[in-house]
C-alpha cells in the first residue's frame, strides 16, 4: 500500500492545489516544531516552514517515490534551518555590538519573542528545563536530538536526512545524549 | 563476563537506549548495573533524560499559517483547462480544428469573392459586356463555365455545366442549348457546400 503522501504528491503534481494543502497541513506542525526548536525564533520557524514549502512545491516532480516523504521534506527543513543558523552566527560575529540587526542573532531576539502560545505557559518547569538545554546544544547536535525526540525517527532515518552515515548519527545521539544529562544533573 | 567494564557499559546503555541492543547484551548490561552502583545511578539519568527529552509537547504552528503557506506558491501548476481537454480528446481536437481551418478558410474566399470574376475551359468564345458574360447565338463553348458575381445570359450552346454564384441567369433563348448541370448559388451556405464539394472533388479527381 501506498504511503498517503505518495497519493497526494501525485495528485499535487497534477495541478491539484488542495492535494498540496493536504501535505502542508500533514507537516506545517512538524516542520514549525521543528524549526521552532533549531532557532528558538518564531519568526524564523515560520519563514523556514514557508521556504521549506515553497522548496517541496517546486521541486515536486523530483521527489523520489521510493524514498519516505517525510525524509525528503525533513532534509529540506533541517538544511534550511542549519543555514540560517551558520549565516546568523556569521552576523553576530561580524557586529555583535550592533542592535539594529534584530532576529539575526537568535539568542538576543529569544527574550523579545512575546508571542507565547497557551502551550508555551502550560510547560511545567521541568519542560522549561528540557527546552533550555536542547536550545543550548551545539548545532550539529541539536539536529540530531531534535529529529530523533521531537520527530522520533530512527538512527536510519535521521542518517538519512542529514545525509551523514547511521555511525556517525549514533555517536552524536550518544553525545547529545550525554550532554543533556549533564545539563539537566544539577536542576532536577 | 560480569566483570564488564564501565565504558563499555555506558555504550551499551545509549546502544540500549536507542533500541540497538541484542537480548544477550541487555542481559548482560543488566548484570553489570546491578553489580556497579554508579552506572546504576548513571543510567537512571539517561533513561530520564531520554524519557523526559521525548515527552515535550509539540509546538503547534499558528493558524494562519497553512494560509501564509498556500498564498505564497507560486501561480498553479495547473495547466490552463483547454490543454487539459484537448490532451484527454485528441481526436475531438483534431476535428475541431480542421473545422476551424476549413471555416476560415471559407471566410477569406468568401471575402474575395465580391468582384467579378469569369471561369472556363473555353472563354475565348465568350463575350463579357461589364458585369454580363454572354454566351452569343451561333456560338459553341467547350467545357463547363461558372460566373461569380456576375449576370449570365446564354444565346448559344454551352457543353458544359454552367455555374451562377451570386448573379442571375437569365431566361435561356430559344436558341440556347446547355449540355450539362445548370447550378445557381445565391445563399452563403450553398455557396460553401458548393466549395466543400468542389474542394473534395478536387481531392478525389486530382483536378
Amino acid at each position: 500500500m501506498k504511503p498517503v503522501e505518495t497519493r497526494l504528491v501525485r495528485l499535487a503534481l497534477k495541478g491539484n492545489q488542495r492535494a498540496f494543502a493536504e501535505i502542508v497541513d500533514l507537516y506545517k506542525d512538524k516542520l514549525y516544531h521543528l524549526a521552532y526548536r533549531m532557532s528558538g525564533n518564531r519568526q524564523e520557524a515560520e519563514d523556514v516552514v514557508q521556504e521549506t514549502f515553497l522548496r517541496v512545491y517546486r521541486s515536486l516532480d523530483r521527489y523520489d517515490m521510493n524514498q519516505k516523504f517525510s525524509t525528503w521534506i525533513y532534509r529540506i527543513a533541517t538544511n534550511l534551518c542549519i543555514d540560517r543558523l551558520r549565516k546568523r552566527k556569521a552576523v553576530y560575529s561580524l557586529d555583535a555590538e550592533s542592535t539594529d540587526r534584530e532576529g539575526l542573532d537568535g539568542y538576543a531576539m529569544l527574550p523579545s519573542d512575546d508571542r507565547t502560545p497557551e502551550s508555551e505557559l502550560l510547560l511545567s518547569e521541568t519542560q522549561r528545563i528540557i527546552h533550555e538545554a536542547i536550545a543550548t546544544l551545539p548545532v550539529k547536535y541539536k539536529s540530531v536530538m531534535i529529529l530523533r525526540y521531537l520527530q522520533d525517527l530512527s538512527l536510519q532515518e535521521i542518517s538519512d536526512v542529514l545525509d551523514m552515515p547511521v555511525t556517525t548519527i549514533k555517536t552524536r545521539v550518544h553525545r547529545g545524549r550525554e550532554f543533556l544529562r549533564k545539563k539537566l544533573e544539577h536542576k532536577l | 563476563m560480569a566483570d564488564m567494564k564501565c565504558n563499555v557499559a555506558v555504550m551499551n546503555m545509549h546502544d540500549y537506549l536507542d533500541g540497538d541492543l541484542s537480548r544477550e547484551e541487555i542481559i548482560q548490561l543488566q548484570q553489570h548495573l546491578r553489580d556497579c552502583p554508579s552506572c546504576h545511578t548513571r543510567y537512571e539519568a539517561l533513561e530520564r533524560t531520554d524519557a523526559l527529552a521525548k515527552c515535550q509537547p509539540i509546538e503547534k504552528a499558528p493558524e494562519y499559517l497553512s494560509d501564509r503557506v498556500m498564498k505564497s506558491l507560486p501561480s498553479p501548476r495547473r495547466p490552463a483547462a483547454w490543454t487539459t481537454w484537448v490532451r484527454r480528446h485528441p481526436a475531438m481536437s483534431a476535428a475541431a480544428l480542421f473545422i476551424v481551418v476549413m471555416l476560415s478558410s471559407f471566410v477569406s474566399m468568401w471575402n474575395q469573392s465580391q468582384e467579378f470574376s469569369v471561369s472556363g475551359q473555353d472563354l475565348e468564345h465568350v463575350v463579357i459586356q461589364g458585369k454580363k458574360v454572354i454566351v452569343p447565338e451561333g456560338q459553341k463553348v467547350n467545357g463547363d463555365l461558372t460566373v461569380v458575381n456576375g449576370d449570365v445570359q446564354v444565346l448559344g450552346d454551352l457543353e458544359g455545366n454552367l455555374t451562377v454564384i451570386d448573379g442571375n441567369l437569365s431566361p435561356l433563348a430559344s436558341t440556347a442549348h446547355i449540355a450539362g448541370q445548370i447550378k445557381t448559388i445565391d445563399r452563403a451556405v450553398d455557396w460553401v457546400w458548393y466549395k466543400v464539394s468542389s474542394y473534395f472533388g478536387t481531392l478525389a479527381y486530382g483536378s
